[in-house]
């Protein structure tokens, strides 16, 4: 179905824009790098496509009137989503552009910033791209070619944004969102970061002598509980 | 789609950020930058952590400033998010001992003035509550159910981003993932800052036009000022001083007026005295017409006694259409077509009625205006009038025996005293004055009968001429 086909391409796109703004984070830091570039590129090269393979589905179904209500309602959300998710890409490649220029690569008096972030991001981008591993193949001059195109791609993505409002009329306010406040806590999404944590948080380090001082105050419970039955038998 | 703030780029007050921002460029430099060391967390290293006193010393050696100039530097740049406490992260000031910082990622500087959004600032609550599992400090809390309020209808996209940024997080490796998320809890820190630490972002109102711009038409504006011939101020304030001895006199303020100030002793006589059309006017308001000829236009009086001698001199459409271009300037302005033409028929057209006698150029001017009539259509003719009048009938009217006999005429009111109107056998009758609608009709009820009765030179100089040629005709027959 048609709803079906667009929420699965809504999330893939989704993913993309958040491994893209992961990766922007690092631009300038000392994590950056040619291959971080070039990752930057081929991430936002697969945003684009899915941005327009998504939006052309939505147009079409909102664009119908014979839609039922709630079917409707439905569309809408999943535009405000898409919307939502076209707008924080368009910032990102904007501040890609101004840091990739103010950081460029090839300047050797212009170090990079000393972040303390030292590894690379291939994982990300791997996950972006739905790909094993990534293979890193740029030729010497990369990022100044590559900030061109940047350029031009952002005037694209800001056209796409404005044809796409021109065409579909979704009045925000009449969005209801289906998820409340606080639903982010009812997946498993945060189950499996107990061990990340335990590294982050000051009180981390307290735990375990919390429960080794919970340990020893039982053990010296049960000896006083002890001792009390063994008197109270004596006497 | 977002909105984007037209005016909000321009905040030349926060002009230092891209100072600071050079400074930290330069701490950079592994030669000539701030020393680094690695920060231990249990078991993992991270690298790139310095002491707050190291980076005094580098502030102190590379600007040649004092110790107390370089802490106060260094505090800034810690407040504005350039540089992180790594070990008391809410305590944005610069310790010259040795707890350390670190560099936050250009990304997350204040330079680049990119406004932190709300659904930004919403994804990252987001996701601090999923790491903390729902445990998120008091204004932390308040100010989610605030944005959920406020953008309820992206929470939906809030929710998916911020899961998705959470997972991605997690394929860095331990150190890096440290590393970020303690860059982004000192952005958030400096860009929402909780309550009781000082918002340093906030600098006033933004400005609409960029101060740092050439603005090329305000230069030629005020060259062209420049060019402008002034008057001296040395003569513009001879003007004013002059004018205002000329008129003290005639200041019902500065002198007093005859008899008495009605809102003193509740005598309306100096207003039945001065009425616009008296019979007898007062002697202060002739004399004031011979200062000068607009003083005897602008009075009522003065029009119709100067009305009087010019229809004696057989100029009388002058004054005419004086008041007709006036009625036009000021008057119903829907009824400008109308007013236009009449008057074209009445005193511009060849053998009207009262035909005004200006120069060929001017007529020419007005004539072409009238196709297209207005409220200014009427001015250069109007000019031309009023300084004709000026220069030739105003000499002439203060010597003629009208005036004169006016000047005789006028009366001298006596002061009288603040009578005591507490008594109230004394108390006199107040009527009010007739309405000004009804004063207003008699008034033009009067104008149209002068009007019809004016007889001009010319209408009678027609007549006579016809009444001539029809003579001629006559005895051949």
């Amino acid at each position: 179905m048609a709803r079906e086909e667009c929420k699965a391409l809504l999330d893939a796109l989704n993913k993309v824009t958040a491994c893209y703004h992961h990766l922007v984070l690092t631009i300038g830091g000392s994590a950056d790098s040619q291959n971080l570039r070039e990752e930057l590129q081929r991430t936002r090269q697969k945003a684009q496509e899915l941005a327009a393979a998504t939006g052309a589905p939505l147009t079409t179904a909102l664009r119908d009137k014979g839609l039922r209500a709630e079917e409707r309602a439905e569309f809408e959300r999943l535009w405000v989503a898409f919307s939502g998710c076209l707008d924080l890409l368009e910032a990102d490649m904007r501040r890609a552009l101004a840091l990739g220029a103010a950081f460029p690569l090839r300047a050797p008096r212009r170090p990079l910033v000393r972040t303390g972030v030292a590894g690379g991001a291939a994982g990300v981008a791997a996950r972006a791209l739905s790909a094993r591993a990534l293979r890193h193949e740029a030729e010497r001059h990369f990022d100044a070619d590559d900030l061109r195109e940047l350029e031009r791609d952002i005037l694209q993505v800001g056209t796409m944004i404005y044809d796409l409002e021109m065409k579909v009329n979704v009045p925000r306010w009449t969005v209801q969102a289906r998820q409340a406040a606080g639903a982010e806590l009812l997946t498993g999404a945060g189950a499996s970061s107990a061990g990340l944590v335990s590294v982050e948080e000051r009180t981390g380090p307290c735990d375990p002598s919390k429960a080794l001082a919970a340990t020893v105050f039982g053990a010296v419970l049960l000896a006083a509980v002890a001792l009390a039955v063994c008197v109270a038998k004596l006497s | 789609m977002t909105i984007r703030h037209q005016g909000q780029q321009y905040r030349p007050r926060m002009a230092f950020l891209q100072k600071i921002e050079a400074l930290v460029k330069d701490m950079q430099s592994p030669e000539t930058g701030v020393r680094m060391q690695n920060q231990k967390i249990l078991v993992t290293s991270i690298p790139h952590a310095m002491t707050g006193s190291d980076v005094l010393q580098w502030l102190v050696q590379r600007l040649w400033i004092s110790s107390l100039e370089a802490q106060n530097l260094g505090n800034f740049i810690v407040k504005y998010g350039y540089i992180y406490p790594l070990q008391d992260p809410k305590n944005l000031t610069l310790k010259p001992d040795g707890s350390l910082y670190r560099f936050q990622t250009p990304y997350f500087w204040p330079t680049q003035q990119w406004p932190a959004e709300d659904t930004d600032y919403a994804i990252y609550l987001t996701k601090r509550n999923i790491k903390k599992k729902g445990v998120l400090e008091e204004h932390e809390k308040e100010n989610y159910d605030f944005l959920n309020k406020k953008i309820n209808y992206k929470w939906d996209f809030v929710i998916m981003q911020a899961k998705e940024q959470y997972r991605t997080g997690k394929e860095r490796n331990k150190a890096d993932r440290y590393a970020l998320d303690c860059q982004e809890k000192a952005y958030w820190l400096v860009h929402r800052s909780p309550p009781g630490m000082n918002n340093v972002l906030d600098y006033g109102l933004d400005r609409v036009t960029n101060p740092n711009e050439v603005q090329v038409n305000q230069i030629m504006y005020y060259q062209q000022a420049l060019m402008r011939s002034t008057v001296k101020s040395s003569v513009s304030l001879g003007g004013i001083v002059k004018y205002s001895e000329q008129f003290s006199s005639n200041d019902a303020i500065m002198s007093g007026c005859l008899p008495s100030n009605p809102w003193i002793t509740d005598d309306t006589q100096f207003w039945d005295l001065n009425a616009k059309l008296v019979e007898v006017p007062t002697k202060m308001r002739v004399e004031r017409w011979a200062i000068n000829f607009s003083e005897l236009i602008r009075d009522p009086k003065g029009r119709q006694s100067f009305q009087y001698f010019l229809k004696k001199e057989f100029s009388g459409e002058n004054l005419g259409f004086w008041e007709a271009c006036e009625d036009l300037k000021y008057g119903d302005q829907s009824k400008v077509k109308e007013k236009a033409e009449e008057i074209y028929k009445l005193f511009l057209a060849p053998g009207a009625r009262r035909w005004i006698n200006i120069d060929g150029k001017t007529m020419d001017i007005t004539v072409k205006g009238l196709r297209h009539p207005h409220r200014y259509v009427l001015d250069a003719a109007q000019t031309h009038i009023y300084m004709l009048m000026k220069k030739d009938s105003y000499a002439r009217y203060l010597k003629s025996p009208i005036y004169k006999e006016m000047l005789a005429k006028a009366i001298e009111p006596q002061e009288t005293t603040k009578r005591s109107s507490s008594l109230p056998f004394m108390r006199r009758h107040l009527r009010s004055s007739p309405s000004p609608v009804i004063l207003r009709q008699l008034e033009e009820e009067a104008k149209a009968r002068e009007a019809a009765n004016t007889v001009d030179i010319t209408q009678v100089m027609s007549k006579l001429d016809r009444r001539s040629q029809l003579k001629r005709e006559l005895p051949p027959k």
